[in-house]
């Protein structure tokens, strides 16, 4: 079995930021993605997920890492200053290179 | 006292009762939580219900009376602002991006207090225009607009680049959930007629009341979860979501009278004119003005303009419209 080195991007972010983060997705060339509604808390209060306004998403999209550094940098440099989110990498190793 | 007779009486209603039990399961730590699906099925079924019911009623009306006073109520909506984002800006101090979206907020309009209001005519037996659901669905997106147009105007100012563009907020605004289920009912509604009606009824009349009572319920958490931010939007606000519904309430009054409609109808223009959005209007603001402070604009109208308006508001608007038709 073969496994080849990627970068799993994960965006935690307000439930509004979904479409904006989709988009830059697109423009960074990313294959696919899953998110899923999540509830927690951080900077932005409680987010308890009763309705769109306070719900937030969780984002998972696996990259290669040139393409995970260049959609890092686009949304700190978009994103950050419009809405209540984070982002980290991390290393993950994939089976079917090609599909990322 | 009329008024105070006229508030009782409001007060008592299920729906309203709901709702101060969903305050107090918030304010008590209760943990009861409705489900984010079964809060954008009920959204679903009262906006539906609603609408359907309006474009029945405006089949039966003909559009030849319904076009003015909606014209009307639709110039309403789209003037608020422009007297709000001042008083926000310069009376308030408030942040020019801040200002323009608790000012397009309060130009649009909030359905769940229109519905609450039709309820609490409906429960005293005060007839009403069945049509004033057009006027629900004509000012939801004019405030919404201008207040987005406002808030770019004091980005540039400032000097802040935005490049969500206005075209996300006319989208949004035409679009959006609340928006497109109340106008798409209404044409069903209005195609269909009294015959459709008879089909629907069973579903979207008879359970009607129940199922307000449920969506109020689950409203007082959300606006009781709130009641901690009342803190943070400070005392200019707490008086701002208080009395400018009333100043706009009134005014939707008066020019409910000026347009033709009866007592009921002027009273329903009142209700919209002070009403609050929370679904439309913050939906299309986080998209068209992310530098808008959410925690402000939904605090004002989701913690203390819609409580007041439901349970003190509609009242005091039927009592501006008795004393106006004297």
């Amino acid at each position: 079995m073969n496994t080849h080195p990627m970068k799993l991007v994960t965006i935690v972010c307000e439930a509004y930021a979904l479409e904006p983060v989709k988009k830059l997705l697109r423009e960074v060339g990313a294959q696919g993605w899953t998110h899923f509604t999540v509830e927690g808390a951080g900077a932005g209060g409680e987010r308890t997920g009763e309705m769109k306004e306070f719900a937030n998403v969780q984002i998972e999209i696996v990259l290669q890492p040139t393409a995970a550094q260049a959609l890092l940098a686009r949304v700190e440099g978009e994103l950050f200053p419009r809405y209540g989110m984070i982002a980290f990498e991390s290393d993950v190793r994939v089976m079917r290179s090609g599909k990322f | 006292m009329e008024i105070l007779t006229a508030i009782q009486a409001n007060l008592l209603s299920p729906a309203v009762l709901f709702f101060v039990l969903g305050l107090v399961a918030a304010l008590t730590k209760s943990d009861l939580k409705f489900p984010e699906p079964l809060y954008v099925g009920l959204t679903i079924y009262l906006l539906i219900a609603i609408g359907f019911k309006g474009g029945v009623a405006i089949s039966e009306a003909g559009l030849a009376k319904v076009w003015f006073p909606a014209l009307a109520a639709m110039v309403l909506g789209a003037l608020i602002p422009l007297w709000t984002y001042p008083l926000l800006r310069f009376g308030g101090k408030l942040p020019g991006v801040d200002a323009a979206a608790i000012a397009a907020h309060y130009g649009s309009v909030s359905a769940v207090t229109f519905i609450a209001a039709t309820n609490y005519l409906k429960a005293i037996d005060q007839p009403y225009e069945s049509y004033a659901t057009a006027f629900l669905a004509v000012m939801e997106a004019p405030a919404i607009l201008v207040g987005v147009v406002l808030g770019k105007m004091a980005l540039k100012k400032t000097g802040e680049s935005s490049n969500a563009s206005l075209r996300t907020a006319v989208h949004e605004a035409l679009f959006g959930r609340s928006i497109f289920l109340l106008v798409g009912a209404l044409v069903v509604g209005f195609l269909c007629g009294e015959p459709g009606m008879k089909k629907v009824e069973p579903f979207f009349v008879t359970p009607f009341q129940g199922v307000l009572a449920l969506f109020l319920l689950e409203m007082g958490v959300v606006a009781g979860r709130r009641v901690g931010d009342l803190r943070k939007v400070g005392p200019f606000l707490l008086g701002f979501g208080i009395l400018v519904p009333i100043v706009n309430g009134a005014l939707g009054v008066l020019l409910g009278k000026l347009t033709g409609l009866e007592l009921g109808g002027a009273t329903l223009l009142g209700v919209l004119a002070s009403s609050a959005s929370y679904i439309a209007a913050p939906a299309a603001i986080r998209m068209s003005l992310p530098e808008a402070n959410p925690t402000l604009y939904l605090t004002s109208s989701l913690a203390i303009t819609f409580p007041f308006n439901i349970t003190l508001g509609i009242p005091i608007y039927l009592e501006v419209a008795r004393v106006l038709y004297r």
